[in-house]
Formats: C-alpha cells, sequence, structure tokens
C-alpha cells in the first residue's frame, strides 16, 4: 500500500472532480473534500485489493458525497468553477471555451438525478464498464440503459444551456 | 451523443488541476490525516488514563466498595469503547459498499436518532418533575454540608427552578430542531433511495 501522501499526489484531482460534482458552494466543498480525504484514510486499512486502488477511492468517495450532500437542507446551487486549469498548450480563447464547457458539464451533472449521476461521473473518469457494474452492483444491461437515459438527459442539459 | 462525444467530455472533465490546486489538496489531505492520527492517539491515551486511576484508586483504598466502583467504571469505558468501534465498523462498511447498501444504513441510523430524540423529548419534563420532586421531598441536608449551605442562600431555590426550566426549555428547542433537521434528512434519503429502486425496476428484465 503506498503511504497516504503518495495516494493523494495520485487520486486527489480525482477526489476533487468528485466532491465539485456534488457540491457547487466552494466552501461547503472545502468542507467535503476534507470529509472525503479522512474517509479515504479510515477506509485504507480495509482495501483487500480485490479491486482496484482507484476504483476503491472513487467508491468511497462517491458514498461519501451522497451522505454529505443528503444532510445539506438547502438545493444545490450552480455556483462558479474557481479552479484555473493548466493553460499549457491552450492559447487564452481556447482555455476560456473549454473552462466554459467544462463549468457548463459540470453544472449539468450536478442537476442529473443521482443514480444517472453516479454512472456518468464514473465514464466521465475513465472506467470501464465492468469496474462500474462492478462499483454500483448491477447486471452489465443495466448499467448500459441507466448510461443511456444519463447520457440522453445530460445531452439535453448542455443543448439547452 | 455519440461515445466518440463522451470520450471527449471525459478529457475536458479530466482536465488536472493547477499546481497550485494541487499543493493546497496535498496540504489539507496532510493535515487532515494528522488531525485523525492525533484523535485517535488522543483516544488511547485517555483511555489508559482513566484505566490506569481506576487501577490505582482500587489499590490505594482496598475495599469492596472501590472495587466494585472500579470495576463498573472500567466496564463503562470498555463497553463505550466497543460501541465506538461499532459504529465505526458499520460507518466504514457504508462507505465502502455500495450506494444503495450506504443508503440503507443511512435511513436506519436517522431514523434510529429520531426514535431517541423523540424519545427524549418525551421523557424529559418527567425527568425533571421527578427529580425535582425527589429534591424537594428529601430530608433536609445537614447545614455544614454545601448543599446545606446552598439552601440558605436567599431565593436559591427559585434560582435553581428557573435555571432548570431555562435548561430544559433549551433541551425541548434543540431537540425540535434535530427533529426536524433529521426529517428533511430522512425525505431526503428515501427520496434518493425510491430513485434507485425506480431505477433498478425500470432495467429489469
Amino acid at each position: 500500500m503506498p503511504p497516504f501522501e503518495r495516494i493523494v499526489a495520485e487520486y486527489g484531482p480525482l477526489i476533487s472532480r468528485i466532491a465539485m460534482s456534488y457540491e457547487a458552494d466552494p466552501t461547503l466543498r472545502e468542507d467535503l473534500t476534507q470529509q472525503i480525504f479522512l474517509a479515504v484514510w479510515q477506509a485504507l486499512p480495509s482495501f483487500r485489493a480485490d479491486s482496484s486502488l482507484k476504483t476503491f477511492i472513487a467508491r468511497v468517495a462517491q458514498n461519501r458525497s451522497i451522505s454529505f450532500v443528503t444532510k445539506q437542507v438547502r438545493q444545490p446551487r450552480l455556483a462558479e468553477l474557481p479552479e484555473r486549469l493548466e493553460a499549457d498548450t491552450l492559447n487564452p480563447e481556447e482555455e476560456a471555451i473549454e473552462l466554459n464547457e467544462r463549468e457548463m458539464l459540470l453544472a449539468a451533472t450536478r442537476r442529473l438525478p443521482l443514480p444517472q449521476r453516479e454512472v456518468i461521473i464514473l465514464v466521465l473518469e475513465g472506467f470501464s464498464y465492468p469496474e462500474i457494474a462492478e462499483m454500483l452492483d448491477i447486471a452489465p444491461n443495466a448499467l448500459a440503459l441507466r448510461l443511456s437515459r444519463a447520457k440522453s438527459a445530460l445531452k439535453s442539459m448542455l443543448e439547452h444551456k | 451523443m455519440s461515445d466518440f462525444d463522451l470520450d471527449r467530455l471525459g478529457d475536458v472533465w479530466r482536465q488536472q488541476p493547477d499546481p497550485a490546486e494541487m499543493e493546497r489538496l496535498q496540504r489539507t489531505a496532510i493535515a487532515v490525516a494528522r488531525r485523525a492520527r492525533l484523535a485517535a492517539i488522543v483516544d488511547v491515551c485517555a483511555a489508559v488514563a482513566v484505566a490506569a486511576v481506576v487501577i490505582v484508586l482500587v489499590i490505594t483504598n482496598p475495599n469492596m466498595q472501590t472495587l466494585v466502583m472500579g470495576s463498573a467504571a472500567i466496564l463503562v469505558l470498555l463497553g463505550s469503547n466497543i460501541r465506538l468501534r461499532r459504529l465505526r465498523q458499520v460507518e466504514l462498511m457504508g462507505l465502502t459498499g455500495t450506494t444503495e447498501d450506504m443508503l440503507d444504513q443511512s435511513i436506519a441510523r436517522v431514523e434510529t436518532t429520531l426514535r431517541h430524540h423523540k424519545f427524549t423529548l418525551f421523557a424529559a419534563p418527567f425527568v425533571l418533575i421527578g427529580s425535582w420532586l425527589g429534591f424537594a421531598t428529601a430530608a433536609a441536608p445537614r447545614p455544614e454540608s454545601i448543599f446545606g449551605m446552598l439552601r440558605e442562600i436567599p431565593g436559591f431555590r427559585p434560582i435553581l427552578f428557573a435555571t432548570a426550566m431555562a435548561a430544559l426549555v433549551a433541551l425541548a428547542i434543540f431537540l425540535i430542531v434535530s427533529i426536524r433537521r433529521g426529517r428533511r434528512e430522512l425525505n431526503r434519503l428515501n427520496a434518493m433511495r425510491e430513485a434507485y429502486r425506480q431505477e433498478r425496476d425500470s432495467s429489469a428484465p
């Protein structure tokens, strides 16, 4: 098992993106990110390597995020995205387009129903379909159907933005 | 939307945070881990300290009363540690299991908390009245004892009564607010659970 610091270096961005896709408010998101780090730290000793470490961390992060949002009494609000993106390969115009696209994608993702949001986040994070089916404990055909619904909902939201 | 589009959106989604943001994430994670390690050490030290004090008291005053009280204190300490450990295990199972299992556990937890709060709200006035009656009908304390001296202070009883009432009102407000918050959380959890159930039912063969 790599030390916690190395895990954060490798999977910190994944944790940050999952927190962003569940919580729009920057202050609450910071709180959620801390809670996810704590949950990962507490859960790591129970990691048995029957799945990849990335899968394990994504599962813990999603579950902590869902339990966090259920405690919030207000509806999620669509906040601005404070994080800057790396601009090594992009000119300012391209960067602005991409930043805007990412903001819109995040905002649309946050509006998806929870079961569909969960699937879309895992697909966007690059998990394979068998990995996602295993994480969610659903059959591959059920996953395909859920993903299809999630994609059309996301497409509709992005088109009507 | 084709899979190709989703692949491209994935590339947009997975943009790495800039070095400053990464640095901030690292700092946050390390601080959280440090606090958690410290809390674990404090838990163990506190348990060891309490147990040591109890053992020293029993050894220095070897009679039946201190032995019984010391054993009871250690049993309570052990019991609370075991309960805490079980709660953490349940929480860990929720974190590492499926979302639906986690939602079921959360619903059970919130329902139990709501039941406890409602029971406390109902029972607290009776406990207070009972304590007050017991206090009022008990034999008068010796004048040299602390209670005896307190009773001699003019207006002590009305002040004590007012303080107890204020504490009761504060407890009631706290419980009512907690119950309302718990109900809202339960509604949201049930709505989420229902969303998963519908999703499962609609994709069943």
